[in-house]
């Protein structure tokens, strides 16, 4: 999606509005459950907040969850960048290697996510598992977008780099890679959140981060739970987008000027 | 007879070939083509459901050019929604409400799952509409409506059947997660072979449910080149290469 950056100011704005409301809400929140027990009748049909503020191993339990689904995101998206960048390369360097590429990538996207860590956790461990198959699911949109992305530098520009006599290496790194960032960086990006979403599905192979919530809320049908599990999820999407987005901004500085003037 | 079947369902599949073959070991599991059905009249469902609701507000927004950084944010955040959750949550307010477990609750996860990528493309595509056309249109007097509905919006349809693709592959190859809430469909295989430590079941619905996807994609390709005018199409495949080296290769996955 194209997207016109906005000011400093309207940035800066939007994330202390975030930050504020969170804050405004977990003191909110706090102050509503005050003097509950943390087994005692619901404060909110919907959402018990005296299990998420009240029970003393909430926080513990919390914070394993979102380790393990930072692993389970973090890992997955690495190994993906590795593996699409080989296949990257030697679909710009052979190209007609690119259709069948993108083919076998296309064909791992259609595997059902449900079935493929089932039948993974045959050969492998739980978490093994997970991280192949999630790797499997960031390498058409990583390989699309890194070919597309030094595909899109123009050709101008590699005739100046060629006119100045750089090297072939030389020029991959110093021009062709920083112009293909923001593409790259898109990718990236997408393919993080989409990670995000479906590590909540390995909660069917005793994994799942959030997603260990999600199915143990089903389970015992305690509403908040799922809740809590969503809504974390959703809020760490947003967290590592808008890390990705400044280590992008970081290192385009270039692009950061233009949009200054 | 009897016999015959009690000695074949004894007896283990050796490979996932023989579970397709043997009807005996797939006796418990439900007849296929019903469970086919269900997961794709739940899917082509969903698919329909969201293309009425993303298509519209795409084709409007980037066509009034407004809340191009919100409809961004909002389009990659959904991406981040897990549709177990929501399928959790309709499922339980589902009940408790009456409407019953199934269909619906699937079908709601289902569509917030097609949306972002549906959106996106849309969005996209109408934004990146040839502005001399645009401004043609105008010049001979058509209104705004009809400059997004017979202008922008078959200039859009190559991209937007980009994305309609990549969203049923997703509907298609997430419908099973339904299995695990309970429901019927593909889904409901891998299920009970995840549920019996049966990895040729499991194998069995993931085929499945792949060709399924792979029938959905190839037939949405097929309808794409059918309905979608020849110039047009050429045009989309001509304007994705202006500033490329040699011939584009890929387009970026907004």
């Amino acid at each position: 999606m194209s997207e016109q950056s906005p000011s400093r100011a309207t940035r800066w704005a939007a994330c202390g509005a975030g930050v504020l409301a969170v804050v405004i809400f977990v003191i909110w929140a706090r102050q509503a459950v005050r003097g509950l027990s943390p087994d005692t009748a619901a404060t909110n049909p919907i959402i018990r907040w005296e299990w998420v503020f009240k029970r003393s191993s909430t926080p513990h339990e919390l914070r394993d969850l979102t380790i393990e689904h930072l692993k389970l995101t973090a890992l997955p998206v690495a190994a993906g960048l590795v593996l699409s960048s080989a296949l990257a390369a030697i679909a710009l360097r052979f190209r007609w290697t690119f259709a069948p590429l993108t083919a076998v990538a296309g064909f791992l996207y259609t595997v059902p996510s449900l079935a493929l860590f089932a039948v993974l956790t045959v050969y492998l461990s739980p978490f093994q598992a997970a991280v192949v198959a999630l790797t499997s699911y960031t390498l058409l949109i990583l390989v699309r977008n890194i070919v597309a992305g030094i595909d899109g530098v123009p050709e101008s520009v590699l005739s100046a780099a060629d006119g100045m006599g750089m090297s072939r290496q030389r020029r991959l790194v110093t021009v062709e890679l920083p112009l293909a960032l923001p593409v790259v960086m898109a990718g990236i990006r997408v393919a993080t959140v989409t990670t995000i979403g479906l590590v909540a599905i390995t909660g069917a192979i005793q994994l799942g981060g959030f997603g260990f919530l999600i199915f143990d809320g089903y389970n015992t049908q305690f509403f908040t739970k799922i809740a809590v599990g969503a809504i974390l999820s959703v809020l760490l999407a947003v967290a590592l987008d808008l890390l990705i987005r400044s280590v992008e901004r970081v290192l385009t500085p270039w692009a950061r000027r233009r949009v200054a003037r | 007879m009897i016999a015959l079947a009690t000695i074949q369902a004894a007896s283990p599949p050796t490979n996932v070939f023989e579970w397709f073959t043997k009807e005996s070991f797939r006796a418990r599991s439900g007849a296929i083509p019903h469970q086919v059905w269900l997961t794709v009249w739940h899917s082509a469902a969903a698919l329909v459901l969201a293309v009425l609701v993303a298509v519209p507000l795409a084709v409007v927004l980037a066509h009034y050019r407004r809340g191009e950084l919100v409809a961004g944010w909002v389009v990659n955040t959904g991406r981040a929604i897990p549709t177990v959750a929501i399928l959790g949550i309709a499922v339980i307010v589902s009940l408790r409400e009456g409407f019953g477990f199934e269909p619906w609750p699937i079908i709601l996860s289902l569509v917030l799952l097609a949306l972002p990528p549906l959106f996106a493309n849309t969005f996209t595509a109408v934004r990146g509409a040839d502005a001399s056309a645009v401004d043609a249109a105008r010049a001979v007097g058509l209104s705004e409506w009809a400059v997004m509905v017979r202008i922008e919006l078959p200039l859009a349809l190559p991209v937007l059947f980009v994305g309609l693709r990549t969203a049923a592959v997703q509907v298609v190859a997430t419908e099973p997660i339904a299995a695990l809430f309970g429901a019927e469909g593909l889904g409901a295989y891998i299920r009970q072979g995840l549920g019996n430590n049966d990895l040729y079941q499991i194998q069995a619905g993931a085929l499945m449910v792949t060709a399924v996807a792979i029938v959905a994609d190839l037939s949405l390709w097929l309808t794409g080149r059918t309905l979608i005018p020849a110039p047009i199409r050429r045009q989309a495949g001509r304007s994705s290469r202006r500033n490329r080296r040699s011939k584009g290769l890929a387009e970026a996955i907004a």
